[in-house]
């Protein structure tokens, strides 16, 4: 963003993505002033979380082709940092950071044996990272075990401010990834994504390109955690670290468009606004209903509800000849 | 720790290796040929425990008959689903983002309708066999363990006999090694890896019908052992199927001694730490170790 501007056209075309963004975030950081009742706000609140965890795992999922399918483990020990660190007395700024530092050595520990290989190495290990972690929250007495850890308030509850956390961690969030996406790092993610070879044949290093996205991805995943643990107040191992946490975030951006800035974003607004109900009416087969959606959308639109749009706007366009040039 | 106490222990981690390698070989022939990691494993392991289950509890059919029975129902099963799913995806010499989350998807709506039929009660299978125990000296060989090492066994020695007697398995053997050669030779790649398919889903579902006999189950059965067969295909070295055996056996006994040392809470946790340090000492697998003294000698 600090270059300066080649030519007008450009400019423009800056301006033309860069201001519906910036609309919307003035809009979402307005509606709390229209008093729209707690329930309205927590649902958003929960729906920009998302928002956060979605994007994330769509700079290493998305871009660089890693999918990972433990992203519960950074979201949960982001929540529990948050939730010992603002006990402990620190503020919640601090207590997110921290969160985001503990995320992302993690996923260095995560990364540095899987990465270096080639193969299904990574994905495989993911599949048992969250498992492992929440057992051992489970039985560790330090954090309160299996009956959670609860985070003690020392001033009002100010729903607001929740929300305002959640915006601007969302709005980072989104901010990071196209930042990223069309800087030479992001072209560098993308590269080891479509041929690792000839990535690293013009000077990619892949492993350390697959490390330092997961590391940001974590980072962000476990702010997200943070962000929510603040809210909630309590954190359970089941909660924190469970499958369905894991299974919604990768389910999120798959929903919007993989690889895509703005797919991970409406996939978890979705997600978010849906699941609700869906919880509330299938309490039990939400999850089966994510895993036909999830072979629904590979099987027949693995562009998501992204790739949908452009596709009918595609047909839209050929059927009225609008803006096509003859 | 006594002599006696180490032989039982060394027993029981031998006879639990039997069915943890027919657990993940299934797994293996579908990564050797197909290049996939077949997430949804476990839901076949756990349709397995429960069509041998209610084979039982229904018409009371042998648990053992059942397993037997499970072997054509799932390669048919498998068959299908690759026909309907797998076949529609880019193949690659490499599990790619959609074939991963395609599975991945399989295995949450084959998990969740366990659930709608099953509900989360524990089931288990009980027959005379059960809590027999003989002994030999002051070894106890519990009779069901034993049964069912000696089908595991049966089971990977026929698969043995397919792929190294029969023109399928050389087929199979071809692809495994170099997919691109084995096509020039005239291997039909697109049918061979429909059997393949069809024979990693017939080993997931017997081996979950033997599982079933030893242990009680939910429809979240499988998820465990999806980890324990990563575990023991990434030790063998993901294509090899004597890697597979020495991995199940590595995990059996590592899993079996640790109880000495490890609180069981804990114990879920192991196959993990395993499957790390496999990671990090023996990225190729054991048979990569064997590769690599070829070489230097």
């Amino acid at each position: 963003m600090n270059q300066n501007a080649p030519s007008s056209r450009h400019s423009i075309s800056k301006l033309a993505t860069s201001a519906p963004p910036l609309i919307l975030l003035a809009i979402l950081a307005l509606i709390p002033l229209a008093e729209p009742g707690p329930n309205t706000i927590r649902l958003l609140f929960v729906s920009l979380v998302w928002v956060t965890a979605s994007v994330a795992w769509n700079i290493l999922g998305g871009f660089a082709g890693q999918v990972s399918f433990g992203f519960a483990v950074f979201f949960g020990l982001g929540a529990y940092t948050t939730a010992i660190s603002l006990n402990a007395g620190l503020d919640r700024l601090s207590s997110l950071g921290l969160a985001a530092i503990v995320g992302a050595i993690t996923s260095l520990l995560i990364g540095m044996p899987t990465f270096r290989l080639r193969g299904p190495y990574f994905a495989i290990a993911t599949i048992g990272v969250s498992e492992a972690v929440r057992v051992v929250m489970t039985n560790l007495a330090v954090t309160g075990g299996a009956s959670g850890y609860r985070i003690t308030e020392k001033g009002a509850f100010n729903q607001h401010l929740h929300f305002y956390m959640a915006l601007g961690l969302a709005a980072a969030a989104v901010a990071i990834s196209m930042r990223i996406r069309y800087s030479k790092f992001g072209l560098a993610l993308i590269a080891v994504r479509e041929d690792e070879d000839a990535a690293s044949d013009l000077g990619v290093n892949p492993f350390a390109t697959k490390l330092l996205g997961h590391a940001v991805a974590a980072a962000l995943t476990a702010a997200a955690g943070g962000v929510y643990a603040g809210y909630a107040a309590f954190v359970h191992p089941n909660g924190v670290f469970g499958f369905d946490i894991s299974v919604a975030i990768l389910l999120m951006p798959t929903i919007g468009g993989i690889g895509t800035i703005w797919g991970p974003v409406i996939g978890a607004v979705v997600y978010g606004l849906v699941q609700e109900e869906l919880i509330a009416s299938f309490p039990q087969f939400h999850l089966l209903l994510y895993g036909g959606l999830l072979i629904l959308i590979i099987l027949f639109e693995p562009g998501g509800v992204l790739g949908l749009l452009k596709k009918s706007f595609r047909l839209l366009r050929a059927r009225t000849g609008i803006g096509v040039h003859t | 720790m006594n002599i006696v106490d180490f032989l039982n222990l060394l027993v029981a981690a031998v006879l639990l290796a039997g069915v943890y390698a027919a657990m993940s070989v299934g797994m293996t022939i579908i990564y050797g040929v197909l290049k996939i990691v077949n997430l949804a494993h476990a839901g076949f392991l756990m349709l397995g425990a429960y069509f041998v289950y209610e084979l039982y509890t229904r018409l009371h059919i042998d648990p053992l008959l059942g397993v037997l029975l499970a072997f054509p129902l799932f390669f048919f099963i498998g068959i299908a689903l690759y026909w309907l799913l797998i076949r529609q995806i880019p193949r690659s010499d490499q599990p790619t983002l959609s074939s991963l989350l395609l599975l991945f998807g399989l295995w949450l709506v084959l998990q969740n309708l366990g659930y709608l039929v099953w509900g989360n009660a524990d089931r288990a299978i009980l027959t005379p066999r059960t809590f027999s125990t003989f002994e030999i000296g002051p070894i106890i060989f519990p009779t069901i363990r034993l049964v069912v090492f000696g089908v595991a066994l049966a089971s990977l020695a026929g698969l043995e006999f397919v792929l190294h007697k029969t023109w399928f398995g050389r087929a199979v053997r071809a692809l495994m090694q170099n997919s691109d050669a084995g096509r020039i030779v005239g291997v039909n790649v697109e049918r061979t890896a429909q059997v393949a398919f069809g024979i990693g889903i017939a080993f997931a579902g017997a081996a979950g019908g033997l599982l079933a006999m030893m242990y009680s189950f939910t429809p979240d059965f499988g998820g465990s052992f999806l980890l324990r067969a990563f575990v023991i295909i990434v030790l063998g070295g993901l294509e090899s199927f004597a890697g597979v055996a020495v991995g199940a056996l590595i995990l059996a006994l590592v899993e079996t001694f640790s109880i000495l040392v490890i609180p069981s809470g804990y114990q879920p946790a192991i196959a993990f730490s395993l499957l790390v340090l496999a990671l990090v000492i023996l990225p190729d697998g054991i048979a990569g170790l064997w590769k690599k003294r070829q070489l230097w000698t």
